[in-house]
């Protein structure tokens, strides 16, 4: 996609949010779409290192936790300001992104899925058994708010657009460097890693700040979810989490910005739509995920493309 | 031979694959600015000792000097930068990229913009991708693909797609070029444009070691041929001396009654 494109989508995106974030006044539809764009920000995050430079984490949701749990404990127990344990909690992230991503990202396919697994997990046990800090299984209560001079945000319409100007910020990043020399890196990594290192590219590198940059903004990610709600609990922060975050970005279409944004609101909204269902809701889920991936198995966006390109192959050939 | 300046001196280089001997004690030098053939029958070691020198693995003993520097085990991404060059015998092109793109890959070691000077975008950037961007055409028009450039690498004719491998490879500047088997697969003409185009490259100052089994073309341009048989040096001389050595035709066409 050219760079001219990206900044028009973005724009005309930018301007649809603002203008439904005016509009809906609903508490309940503004709760769910600010969690929308937190689970957006989680997928595009995955994304770069999934779609793009082809390496999976099964273990993401650890850095989501972290950024929660970072500023969680150093707002609660330690009283620093929301804005002071940002940057901390946003370089601790980059920080540990990088050292765990050095040694995990040297495994690759099923045994990278393995590993970061592991992590995953040991990070969840932390969060639930660390429980002078982190509260233990019931959760770390009175996080406070984030504030800028007399305006609190909280879970409504300030919520909302917190989130959202985040994640109209990170398209613009990440589709720079989608479209920059490391993006180029990212993909020839994914396509062959023998060719990229041929090609001079520090392969061990690359794939260790591309999970850095995964894991700070999850990090970031879960820094909002935990201001937004005052409330975390190790349960939002477990293995289902880190597979819900893959599902986003396989549904929504992998090496594609606007596919998170697709895989996130499907996965958010799924469940809410699905409660007619009632007993059988998962069963739903199930098929529904099942169906996508056996009919468009490079996920919605592709899917959907290649389907409109059909259709105007079709009209102009009648 | 006995150098002046060699610029790439193999000396005494052997591999083994569990009891698999690749490479036994191969020793030779390649002068700057020559072609160096490299031939030998299937499974003599030619592509073992290619992966050696370009840093995919090391070798078990003996040394690589790269313009009297020692560089043997040390990572391949390393060796780019100091300006060894590598094409594959199996044509490893990004698939999901365009052929500009597989070029500008090829710039990587040439350009140093990170992560935040992506989503920074500096002015400095903007520039240098300019710069890449032209570099890329230019060695596109090299190999004669500046009208496909912006179609997906992947989709181009098998020989096209060797050449859009060595412009890649040469976007990093090499000073040292390793082309395993470039003609496989060709038909005569693209082999006779393959040819030219390795003289134009030795022209431009560097150096080129070839693995090739087309004869024609090997005697034709290089230098110097090495001769490799399971793992050892059998010969090694002129194109003319290579082709009236018993030894050479004994490995080849087997012996004489």
């Amino acid at each position: 996609m050219g760079s001219r494109q990206r900044l028009y989508g973005t724009a005309i995106f930018s301007l649809g949010m603002a203008a439904l974030g005016v509009a809906v006044s609903n508490p309940y539809e503004q709760q769910l779409l600010t969690i929308i764009g937190i689970h957006t920000l989680l997928a595009l995050g995955l994304n770069m290192l999934m779609g793009y430079a082809g390496q999976i984490s099964l273990g993401h949701a650890a850095f989501f936790g972290l950024g929660a749990y970072g500023t969680g404990i150093l707002t609660t127990h330690f009283q620093w300001s929301p804005w002071a344990s940002l940057p901390a909690v946003l370089v601790f992230a980059a920080l540990s992104g990088y050292l765990i991503g050095r040694p995990i990202l040297r495994l690759s396919g099923y045994y990278l899925a393995m590993g970061t697994l592991g992590l995953g997990i040991i990070v969840h046990v932390l969060f639930r058994e660390w429980d002078t800090f982190t509260g233990g299984a019931s959760g770390l209560v009175g996080i406070p708010p984030l504030s800028v001079g007399r305006l609190i945000v909280g879970l409504g319409r300030s919520g909302f657009f917190a989130v959202w100007a985040t994640v109209v910020l990170f398209f613009v990043l990440c589709g720079r460097v989608v479209d920059s020399r490391i993006g180029r890196a990212l993909r020839a990594l994914g396509d062959s890693q023998g060719a990229a290192a041929a090609s001079g590219i520090h392969t061990a590198h690359l794939k260790a700040a591309i999970f850095s940059f995964s894991a700070v903004m999850a990090a970031l990610a879960g820094y909002l979810y935990a201001h937004l709600l005052g409330f975390i609990s190790p349960s939002s922060f477990d293995f289902l989490m880190s597979i819900r975050m893959v599902t986003m970005v396989v549904i929504g279409g992998m090496a594609s910005i606007w596919g998170s944004l697709l895989g996130a609101s499907v996965i958010t909204l799924l469940p809410e739509w699905l409660h007619v269902f009632s007993d059988y809701e998962m069963m739903v889920y199930g098929l529904i995920l099942m169906g996508v991936m056996i009919f468009l198995p490079q996920g919605l966006t592709r899917g959907v493309l290649d389907a409109l390109q059909r259709a105007r192959a079709r009209t102009a050939s009648s | 031979m006995s150098g002046l300046n060699p610029f790439l001196t193999i000396d005494g280089v052997s591999k083994a694959f569990g009891g698999i001997q690749a490479l036994y004690q191969v020793s030779f030098a390649v002068q700057a600015r020559h072609i160096h053939a490299l031939i030998g029958p299937n499974g003599a070691g030619k592509t073992t000792l290619f992966n050696v020198i370009s840093g995919a693995f090391a070798p078990d003993e003996g040394s690589i000097r790269l313009d009297g520097k020692d560089i043997q085990g040390r990572p391949m991404h390393e060796l780019v930068r100091r300006g060894i060059a590598r094409t594959f015998q199996n044509v490893e092109l990004f698939g999901s990229m365009s052929v500009l793109e597989n070029v500008l890959v090829g710039c990587h070691t040439r350009t140093r913009c990170g992560l935040i000077g992506a989503m920074v975008r500096w002015p400095w950037v903007s520039r240098e991708e300019r710069w890449a961007r032209e570099r890329a055409m230019e060695l596109l028009n090299m190999v004669g693909l500046a009208d496909s450039a912006m179609k997906r690498a992947v989709d181009l004719p098998f020989g096209w797609q060797r050449l859009v491998e060595i412009a890649r490879a040469l976007a990093g500047d090499p000073k040292l070029l390793l082309l395993d088997e470039p003609a496989a697969g060709l038909n005569a003409v693209e082999t006779e444009r393959l040819s030219r185009l390795i003289q134009e490259i030795q022209a431009l100052g560097v150096t080129v070691l070839l693995v090739e089994h087309d004869m024609n073309l090997t005697m034709d341009i290089s230098d110097r041929i090495v001769v490799l048989d399971r793992g050892r040096k059998l010969a090694e001389g002129t194109p003319r001396e290579i082709q009236s050595s018993d030894a050479v035709m004994e490995a080849y066409l087997g012996k004489k009654h």
